[in-house]
This record gives structure tokens, sequence and C-alpha cells, in this order.
């Protein structure tokens, strides 16, 4: 063993030349200076989106004022018709359910013929995909201006709403998780002769089973937040109290409406988050990012230990042996009460709000005879007043998600647990984001709305709010994912904790704050397009007169360009998120 | 400032993690001389990575005092702690450089603790560092890939960069816990070369943790062996033979497994 006692020959420089004298700047390929071109052009934007909402200090501190005077207005709260509000809290959590129900009924076998691996052809899994990501790009509430037009003002059109729109999210996450299954089981069920449907029944339904029912329960807590603001366009539920208040001008009762959705939308996450851990073994407590959430629900992924103490009590339990059925282990218990329990519910819920499952049916004629409508035959919905409205959408969205992340970027790195300077504070960050994200946008809005007056500046200030919540969640997350080595070595060269959060953190988790900031711009794009509605600035405005006039073209109109936008900030993301990572 | 004397005290030193579950370390004396190569063998778990730990405050003993460079390293935190882990440079086994930063900004976060005033280390380093930074690279023989990703560099080059960093430091004690644990023998005989060679050139006090007694035998001038987290062999390595040595690595268990060095420690931080 010589290995250390190798001579050394006389060492060459391995600096190249043109790096021996001069700043040691790193080199700037050309993509770099077409993302630093897009960077400065945002960073334009920015500034013309601000002069545009007609945001700055001064209104700022007028909006104090005002926002001041609307809480003296609505202090101390008021719940009038308290019975009233919780008949109507329930029938909201129905509305959500039933939506739930038909987004998870439509998705599972649109998600069977958009996966790459069980579509029956190509020619279908391309209209599977085009559909599921129509659904995607337009907004719940528009949706429900649509159908309270459409087929009247009730449950029914919140329901429909509510379920069409989900399916943009369900059915993309179920045809992701029939592409992540693991092959074998079905080439085996193949193998012994079974047809293709036979196959997919015995050996990719288990499978993705699990995924399945967490991706459902995971949107009913976001179908629920939704559903409380859908009353206000008429579509049911405890929004149509809120906008019966508002424009009263009750303002006290109006808050104590807001009070309970507040309670309502956390016990309803809390309640979903311990059905999700008691069914399927998942911590909703593990602060890991969504998509991580949702992967970590696959079979395989997390949970091992779960299907070990599973197989070792379903050995120890006694079961009948002439009918070998097989024994009711504690986790086949829990399984059984949560199916029959959501059946149970979803009977009540139709009875509830008085819904034949009949109607519902028919109901989806009449969306397709308004369907069609929409569809302009010429340009001459192309107005101005609309051009002016998408100019405004943009530019809100804009403003909102730069200040909304401004402030989320240092918030979030108190938020994470393994960075947060002390226990407290972490905890005291995420409870704060629990309740920011426990109100819907757009109620913000329509608070902001009633405090500043209509205008883009209330709407500006309603998104960035729930930017900052949903965002800062969202790089909360990343942070804690970020492994520990390279920090232990920052740290142990004596750095303070700023530095290493610098040098040790942001670079590592700097993918995912790309990811979640392109993310952010997606959804506010989304979300600005429906301000409008409660009069907050943008799009919206234009919208709601064109459903009040049953001036279906223009509606349409509005939607195309609302997706076109949507489409085209999405495309835009996407390359400049592959050109960072 | 040449130091004499110890540059680390170890007295009655013991650790548990989970709760006293498991003893890490278990009433270990130890004192390290200035100037010294001290390598470290043992088993996997035998507490080796653990006690280099302590010697930076990135573990806490449950008893018994750690004193480094004549400071005792418990007590220490703030603007202490800091001065005493710039002087005691750390290399990991798995590297732990930042893979997505270039090799060059890895190289200057060494520096970081060095900074003061508006140049604080987040945005920008002042250009005489980043010179020294590149002669660093230039001198682990990596010059030539100062602006490549270090994510994009093989096991060996990225052990180099932090070996670079460590003496971006200007460290006075280097703590390497089994540096080249996961390279293959050559690279590994390569790389330990240069972290010996550096060290030695620079007039630093070693403690490095190592698996191949060859090399061990090689270039420390002590040798430590631990077992279940207890001090069972310490000896200049002048006259000792392989065998003295491979007796400390006899599996009492076969089937030791290895703890996750950060399992342990994010719980320790957590309570």
């Amino acid at each position: 063993m010589t290995l250390t006692e190798k001579p050394q020959g006389p060492r060459t420089s391995t600096i190249p030349p043109e790096m021996r004298s001069g700043s040691l700047r790193p080199p700037l390929p050309w993509r770099r200076k077409v993302l630093l071109v897009i960077a400065a052009v945002y960073a334009v934007a920015v500034v013309w989106a601000i002069g545009r909402t007609g945001l700055s200090i001064t209104a700022l501190f007028e909006g104090y004022g005002d926002f001041r005077r609307l809480l003296d207005r609505m202090l101390p709260i008021e719940f009038r018709n308290l019975s009233q509000i919780i008949r109507l809290a329930f029938e909201t959590f129905f509305m959500a359910f039933i939506g739930t129900a038909v987004a998870v009924v439509i998705s599972v076998p649109l998600a069977f013929f958009a996966a790459r691996n069980t579509t029956p052809s190509v020619f279908l899994s391309g209209p599977a995909r085009g559909f599921i990501v129509a659904m995607r790009a337009i907004p719940d509430l528009i949706f429900a201006l649509i159908f309270v037009r459409a087929i009247g003002i009730g449950v029914l059109a919140g329901i429909l709403a509510i379920g069409l729109s989900a399916i943009g999210m369900v059915a993309k996450l179920y045809a992701d998780a029939i592409e992540q299954i693991d092959e074998g089981p079905r080439e085996a069920i193949l193998a012994t002769g079974a047809s293709q449907v036979r196959a997919i029944l015995t050996g990719v339904i288990p499978q993705v089973l699990p995924s399945f029912i967490g991706i459902a329960l995971f949107r009913l807590d976001i179908n629920f937040r939704t559903s409380t603001i859908l009353g206000y366009v008429g579509a049911g539920g405890i929004g149509t109290l809120l906008q019966l208040y508002l424009s009263g001008l009750q303002y006290r009762k109006a808050l104590g409406v807001v009070a309970v959705i507040v309670v309502l939308v956390l016990a309803v996450e809390f309640i979903s988050a311990a059905i999700r851990k008691g069914i399927l073994g998942a911590d909703p407590h593990s602060h890991k990012r969504l998509s991580h959430r949702i992967a970590g629900l696959f079979p395989g992924g997390k949970g091992r230990g779960n299907v070990a103490a599973q197989a070792e009590a379903a050995s120890r339990a006694s079961f009948n042996r002439e009918t070998l059925r097989p024994p009711w282990t504690r986790d086949r218990r829990r399984m059984a009460i949560f199916g029959w329990g959501s059946l149970a519910v979803l009977v009540y819920a139709f009875w509830s709000t008085r819904l034949s499952p009949v109607r519902l049916f028919t109901s989806f004629g009449e969306i397709f005879v308004v369907a069609t409508r929409l569809v302009p035959r010429d340009l001459s919905w192309l107005s101005s007043v609309v051009v002016r409205g998408m100019v405004e959408t943009f530019a809100i969205a804009i403003a909102a998600t730069t200040i909304g992340l401004l402030i989320s970027f240092p918030l979030a790195f108190l938020c994470a647990r393994n960075v947060a300077p002390a226990r407290w504070v972490y905890y005291f960050g995420r409870s704060l984001l629990v309740m920011n994200r426990a109100l819907p946008d757009l109620i913000i809005a329509v608070l902001f709305v009633s405090a500043v007056g209509l205008g883009p500046f209330p709407g500006v200030m309603a998104l960035s709010i729930g930017t900052v919540g949903f965002a800062t969640k969202l790089l909360a997350d990343s942070i804690e994912e970020v492994s520990q080595g390279p920090r232990d070595a920052v740290t142990a060269a004596g750095t303070t904790r700023l530095q290493e959060a610098f040098t040790g953190v942001s670079p590592q988790a700097m993918p995912a704050f790309v990811s979640t900031a392109l993310y952010i711009v997606d959804i506010n794009i989304r979300s600005s397009t429906i301000l409008g509605i409660v009069g907050a600035g943008g799009i919206g405005f234009s919208l709601i007169q064109a459903t009040r006039t049953l001036n279906w073209e223009l509606v349409g109109g509005i939607l195309i360009l609302v997706f076109a936008m949507v489409y085209s900030i999405e495309r835009l993301s996407g390359w400049v998120r592959k050109q960072l990572l | 400032m040449q130091l004499s004397g110890d540059v680390v005290r170890l007295r009655g030193v013991r650790k548990e993690f989970d709760q006293g579950r498991v003893v890490a370390l278990d009433s270990v004396d130890l004192d390290i001389h200035a100037g010294e190569l001290t390598v470290l063998i043992g088993l996997s778990g035998s507490g080796k990575s653990t006690l280099l730990r302590h010697l930076n405050k990135l573990h806490v003993p449950t008893t018994g005092t750690v004193e480094v460079l004549g400071q005792p390293v418990a007590d220490l935190s703030g603007a202490n702690l800091r001065a005493l882990r710039r002087d005691v440079g750390f290399i990991f086994q798995q590297f732990n450089i930042v893979g997505r930063l270039s090799c060059l900004e890895n190289v200057l976060s060494g520096a970081l603790g060095r900074l003061r005033g508006p140049r604080y280390g987040v945005l920008s380093y002042p250009k005489s560092m980043r010179r020294e930074a590149l002669e660093l690279l230039d001198r682990v023989g990596l010059g030539d890939r100062a602006f490549q990703r270090s994510d994009t560099l093989s096991g060996g080059q990225q052990q180099r960069v932090a070996i670079a960093r460590t003496v971006m430091q200007k460290p006075k004690l280097v703590l390497a816990d089994e540096p080249v644990a996961s390279l293959d023998p050559e690279i590994s005989g390569q790389v330990m070369d240069l972290l010996f060679r550096i060290c030695t050139e620079e007039n630093l006090s070693v403690i490095c943790s190592l698996h191949q007694v060859d090399l061990a035998l090689g270039w420390a001038k002590r040798l430590v062996g631990l077992r279940d987290g207890q001090v069972v062999l310490d000896k200049p390595a002048e006259g000792l033979s392989t065998e003295d040595v491979m007796a400390v690595y006899k599996r009492l268990d076969p089937t030791g497994t290895k703890q996750n060095e950060y399992e342990p420690a994010m719980a320790a931080r957590g309570s």
C-alpha cells in the first residue's frame, strides 16, 4: 500500500488563462440574458400595474382609515337568525359534498381515458386532457354565474359549478396517480387471460384507491371554501346571506356570517385531515408540499410500517373458516365506516337540499345547450370595455402577486420548522397562515369593497392577502424539505443565521421557490378574473353584466380571452421554470 | 496564533439519543495536541461522527465537558460560537456542498464567517476573496471548474471543493468525518493525500475518522479507536501494526447498523 507515498510532480495551475486576472464574475450565457430581459420586463410591468390599479402609499393610508370605519360599523359582531345561518351552513357543506361527488364520478372514467397507460386510444386521451385543462382554466365562480342564469337560482347551480371546476384538478391528479402505478400486477392479470377492463379493475384500482380517496377529501376542503362564496351570485349556500346583509348595509350581521364561515372552513379542514389520517395513515400535519402530500398517499411510499401492522392484525384476527370472508381488522372496519358513512352523507345531502338525482342528471343537458350558445359567431362582442377589463385583470394579478410574494418570502423562513429562530415563532406563524387561508379570497375582496368602494384597489389588496396565506405555506413547506447536510457545513464555517439562510437554505429551495412563484402567478391570473363579480375590478364586472343581460356571446368571448390569457401565462411560466431549474 | 498544548479536551463526555435509548458516547476522555494529525477509527455506529460533531456544537453532550481551542463549547452561543466554528473546519462524508451553487460560490461560503459590515455574503463577496477562493480551487486541482455547478462534479471532485471551502475558513483545527467513505479506493487515496498535505502545509491540527487502515497508518501521528462510544485504543501510529488496528474492527454483532446521523440531530434540536 503505497498510495500515500506517491511522488508529487511539479504542479501546474488549473486556472484557465482568461481567469488569471479580472473581476471573476460568472459567465453570462444567452439563456440568462433572456431571463434578465424577462425580469426587466416584469419589473416594468409591476410598476405599470401598480399605477394602473391606483395603488400608492397614500391610498393605503386612506384605505386603512376606510377599513377602520368599516370595522366600527361591523363591531360588535351580531349573530341574528343563528338557526338560519346554521341551516345555510349545512346547505353549503352539502353543496360542496355533492359537488365533490359529481367531480369524482366524472373524473374517474375521464382519468382512465386521459392517463397514458390506461387510455383505450390516443384519440380519446387528447380530448380528455383538453377537457380537463379547460375545466381548470375557468374559475368556479364564472361557472356559477353562467349556471345561475342557465338553470335558475339555487343549490343546483352551485353544485354543478363546484363539480365541473373541481374536475380540472381531481381528474388531473387521478390521471397522474394512474400513470405512476406499478405495471406488474396488471400484466400478471392480463397474463391470466383477463380482459383489459378486468385487469384495470383488479390490477389498477386497488393501487390507486388510496390516492383517489386522499385527493377527493382534499378537494372537499377546497370545494367547501369556494362554496361559501357561491351564494353571492345566487348559487345557494351561506353566501346568499352574506350578499343579503352586505347589500342591505347590515355589516354587523355580515361579519357574523364571515365568522361562522371561518370556523366552519377550519372545522372541515381538520375533520378531513383527521379522516385522511385515519384511513390512509398519512399524517395530515407532516408539513410537506402539497404534491408530496398527495404523492405520500400512494401505496408503497409511506406507511410501510402500517402495512406490516395491518398484516399482523389480519393474521391474528379470527375469521369464519367456512365463508372465508376477510376478518374485520381495524383498517377494514374504518374503511367500511368511511365508505358507508360517505354514502349516507350523500343521500342525506340530496334529501336535505331537496335535490333529485334525476334533476341533477337532466341539468347536464341544459348546460350543454347553454354551452353551444356561448360560442361567439363573430367578433361583435369585442369592445373597448372588454379590452380594458382584461388589461385591468392582468394588472391586478401582477401587482397582487408581487406584493404578496415580497411579503411571503421572508415570512416563509419564519414559518419553516427547520429555519424558524424559535419554536413559538413557527407555531405563531403557522396558525396565522391557517387563519388566513380559512378566509376565501373573495370574501376578503367583498370586505375590502365594502370598506374602500368599487375598483381594482380593493381587488389588489384582497388578492395580496390571499397570496400571502397560500404562498407562504407552500414556500415554508419547501424550505422544510431542504436537506440538512449542506446547512450543517455552512453553519460549521461560523456563519450567522441570516448568512446560512441565504447560502445553505435558499439555493437548495430555489427550484421550489421558482415553481411556487410561477404557480402563484397562474392562480392569481385566474382569481383576478372573478374579483370583478364582487366589484373589485377587472373583467369580472363585464362578465356579471353580460350574464345579467343574457348576452351569451359576450360571456363566451370573455371566457375565450380568459382562457387564452391563463394558457399563455402558463406556457410562459413553464418555459421560465425550465430555464431556471 | 500558534497554539501549543491541547486543542481539544474532552472530559467524561456522554451523549444519549432518543431519551437515553441510544448511548452514542460513553465517558470519553480525550486530549488532542496542537499540530497533531489524529485518526479516529472504529466500526460504523461506534460514535466517531458523534464525537466529531460535539467539537463544533453540532451536538451538545448529555453530560461531561468539551473544550476546543481553550473554550467550553457547550456554553458558547451567538457570536462566540460562530467565532469558534470559524476556527474549526469540518469536512463531511457526504461532502455537503450546496449543489445548486457554483464551485467558486461553495468555496466562498467558507469565508462567510469572516465577512463584516455591508458585505454580508448575502449577495456578493469582495473581489479579493473571490481571487483567494479561485486560488484554493486551483490548489485542489479544480481551478478550471470555478463556475461549473457543483452538483455536476464527481464525488471526489465534490470532496475536493469541500476541502477548499474548509481551508477558505482559515481554521486552526480541521475535523474530517469519514471524508472518503463514499469514494472508491483510488480516489480515496488522492483525496486523503490532498487533505493531509494541505493540512500539513498549513500546520493545522487534524482529527479525521477513517476506515482505511493503510491510509490511517500512513499519515496519522496518533490513532484513537472507538467501540460502542468508548475509547479502546489510543496510541502513536508509529509502531502500530495492522493487526493491532484491525482488533478495533472485530465485529461482536455481525449485523451492526449505522444510525442516520441526521435523525438524532433533528430530534435533539426539536426538544
